[in-house]
């Protein structure tokens, strides 16, 4: 990360942006123990509180990375029911980095985020149709097949 | 000077510029070797 993602001027803007960031030393206490991590680099994203929302393990480049971030910061509102607040960060991923690994669980979480927000389920069976027609060998196309007899 | 990631010291003042300025915590659980 320190060679490839962090000196990069977009995680950079990104980070300045959105994200209060802290560095943790795997062998340090009790952070590690605590959030049970075991291999580095870990990414865990809280809310305010302190409550974990996402996590991600491995390194990511920057084209990932951002993405990802972005995902964790949706599921923060997204666990808290505030569905404009995640509808807004899933749009964005979703707009902005179509081609990421977590494209498909946001265009996911963006169908249950809205029929979560209007009661509507047509927008579960919008998620399967556009996970079908754009992402059809991911997990999340998958997961949202069930939709389809919506 | 070139721009860098500016981290915090600790979980306490990544909660409390979290609520301030309504942004994420995130912990870098890392390795330097």
């Amino acid at each position: 990360m320190d060679a490839v993602s962090y000196p990069n001027a977009k995680v950079i803007d990104f980070f300045s942006q959105y994200l209060a960031p802290v560095r943790v030393l795997i062998s340090s206490t009790p952070l590690p123990q605590q959030f049970k991590v075991k291999w580095t680099p870990t990414f865990v994203i809280l809310d305010s509180q302190g409550e974990e929302h996402h996590r991600s393990v491995g390194f990511l480049p920057p084209e990932e990375f951002i993405p990802s971030l972005t995902l964790g910061m949706a599921k923060t509102w997204f666990d808290h029911e505030q569905f404009s607040e995640a509808l807004s960060h899933l749009d964005r991923l979703i707009s902005e980095y179509p081609k990421s690994d977590v494209a498909p669980e946001a265009i996911y979480y963006r169908g249950v985020s809205r029929y979560k927000a209007t009661n509507d389920a047509s927008a579960l069976k919008q998620a399967h149709e556009t996970l079908q027609a754009n992402y059809k060998d991911s997990e999340w196309a998958k997961r949202a097949s069930v939709y389809r007899l919506l | 000077m070139a721009k860098s990631i500016q981290w915090l010291p600790d979980v306490d003042a990544a909660k409390k510029k979290a609520q301030e300025e309504q942004k994420y915590v995130l912990l870098d659980f890392f390795n330097p070797r």
